[in-house]
């Protein structure tokens, strides 16, 4: 708000200058049709002024409210944080501030987009103001401003930008975690498991006769069979093992602190239950195995590509050996 | 020597200015805190933005980074950053006399880093005979390298920025903290007229 200083019609420079009295009616004139809430309390925290932003906003009548205290008229308020926060104003006579993103409002004012955001009060950012005067005591100014629309919009961004690191991370077609963001978690478990002397196991698996399903029953059958082997693979695993589908109908699992034993019971596990379910396409009953290639963490790897490698290749073994079971790498 | 740096003697006024602002705002926050707050001798000096973003972006372990704008008369304004680091913030709602769970950690920092800023920069204002106003702080997102990445953002806008490091310590409450005041160029111009006056009166 404008400074209230004197300023003297002066007659000689010809310069328009406004009276006291006329430059206290323009600033409560503006005061009044300012798109923020302004409210003034005494250092007892009682109301002694407020503006018609608020006055409109809460609907309650000047006359209560003036001269009551803060808390009285706002019992919404979180009076011991509030009145410790007012004396940091007026005791280091320094502004203080609350934003939206830590408290999403102190006052419960409706706001004009009720119906086009979902929170059911104003979002506000308040500023606390030493005020000094004449008189003794110090006041406190609030300025309250209206950001829900800020809120509301960082709010989607945010959820937006939630959808896209999932879908980043995620396989379309199984829903499991895709070859890029499996390959990283695995070399950040490989750090991890070398850093902590901790064991770590990889599964590799692969669907058998994958091909000739598809020419036998088409690419829409092979694709629910992925989802399918996918989804029952998933509900078999720990919630700290990393499942992903590694390309086309080869998949692999992330064991953190697991051993090789565990890893190759995991496996056979995995590999009895995906034999014994029934898939049906258009009515056909489906039968489907896979091969299984588990390998554990030696410490000797020089990088978590060996890992795969040895998994791989026990991999080849399981197929070599008449695929539907797991072999162990022999290293 | 560019027009941007400051002389010797500007730099000693400077220097003493910011010592007394320290004293009497050490002080005031004492009293407000209630526990004795020691603050270093700070340091004063010109930096290339380059160099800036290379420095800050060295501290590691920083966990937070809150900033706040300041602006004044005469076109003194700059930017306040208050860097914390991981093991030095445990009781700031302690410090605050706020009961635990009365406030989120975003919240105790931006509070703590609100009274510092203001609680200094307003004293240091008067005796440069300016007020200040002070944008609402805010946490820098983004934990690890906010520092730097943050500058990478505002430092286009200038090459040279004057960097006062101060540093806070509560040593009651293991707080410890950070202060930068950024200011950029233009800034720095106003301030040499500003301690220039200072000088000459002197």
């Amino acid at each position: 708000m404008f400074d209230c200083t004197t300023y003297m019609p002066t007659k000689d420079t010809g310069k328009s200058v406004l009276s006291e009295q006329v430059l206290k009616q323009v600033n409560r004139q503006i005061a009044n049709q300012l798109n923020t809430g302004v409210m003034v309390l005494d250092s007892a925290f009682n109301i002694v002024n407020w503006n018609r932003f608020l006055q409109v906003h809460t609907d309650k009548v000047s006359e209560d409210i003036i001269g009551q205290s803060i808390f009285h008229a706002f019992p919404e308020l979180p009076e011991r944080w509030l009145v410790r926060k007012f004396s940091a104003v007026m005791q280091l006579n320094t502004p203080s501030f609350c934003s939206w993103q830590q408290r999403h409002h102190l006052f419960e004012l409706p706001h004009t987009r009720p119906i086009t955001t979902d929170s059911e009060f104003m979002a506000q950012n308040c500023t606390f103001l030493p005020i000094e005067t004449d008189c003794k005591s110090k006041l406190i100014c609030i300025l309250i401003e209206d950001v829900t629309d800020v809120c509301h919009y960082q709010e989607q961004l945010q959820k937006t930008l939630d959808e896209l690191a999932q879908i980043s991370r995620i396989d379309g077609l199984t829903q499991i975690y895709n070859r890029r963001h499996w390959q990283e978690s695995l070399k950040q478990e490989f750090a991890k498991a070398q850093r902590h002397d901790k064991a770590l196991s990889l599964i590799m698996l692969d669907l058998d006769y994958f091909k000739l399903l598809n020419d036998n029953y088409g690419h829409q059958c092979g694709d629910m069979v992925l989802i399918e082997v996918s989804a029952l693979i998933s509900a078999l695993l720990r919630v700290e093992d990393l499942f992903g589908r590694y390309g086309g109908e080869e998949f692999a699992i992330i064991l953190p602190e697991t051993n090789l034993a565990g890893a190759l019971e995991l496996a056979e596990r995995i590999c009895r239950k995906v034999a014994a379910v029934s898939l049906s396409y258009n009515d056909e009953a489906i039968k489907v195995t896979i091969s299984l290639g588990v390998a554990q963490c030696s410490g000797e790897e020089s990088s978590y590509e060996d890992l795969i490698t040895h998994a791989d290749s026990a991999l080849y073994q399981a197929k070599a050996q008449g695929r539907n079971q797991a072999c162990t790498a022999t290293t | 020597m560019s027009e941007f740096q400051l002389t010797e003697d500007q730099q000693d006024c400077l220097q003493e200015l910011i010592n007394i602002a320290m004293g009497q705002a050490s002080d005031q926050l004492a009293r407000y805190l209630d526990t004795f707050v020691y603050l270093k001798v700070p340091s004063i000096e010109s930096v290339d933005a380059k160099d800036l973003l290379q420095i800050l972006s060295q501290q590691q372990n920083t966990m937070a980074v809150v900033s706040q704008g300041f602006f004044g008369y005469e076109g003194i304004r700059g930017e306040a950053l208050l860097a914390y680091q991981d093991e030095d913030s445990g009781r700031i709602s302690d410090l605050l006399g706020y009961e635990p769970g009365e406030l989120s950690e975003d919240e105790q920092l931006i509070d703590i880093s609100s009274i510092l800023t203001t609680t200094f920069l307003n004293v240091f204002a008067r005796q440069i005979g300016n007020q200040m106003s002070y944008n609402a702080p805010k946490l820098l997102p983004s934990v690890q390298n906010s520092m730097s990445e943050h500058l990478q953002q505002i430092s286009f806008s200038w090459d040279l920025a004057l960097k006062v490091n101060i540093n806070y310590q509560v040593t009651d409450y293991s707080f410890n903290c950070n202060m930068i005041l950024l200011i950029p160029e233009t800034a720095i111009i106003n301030i040499k007229h500003v301690l220039d006056r200072i000088l000459a009166e002197f």
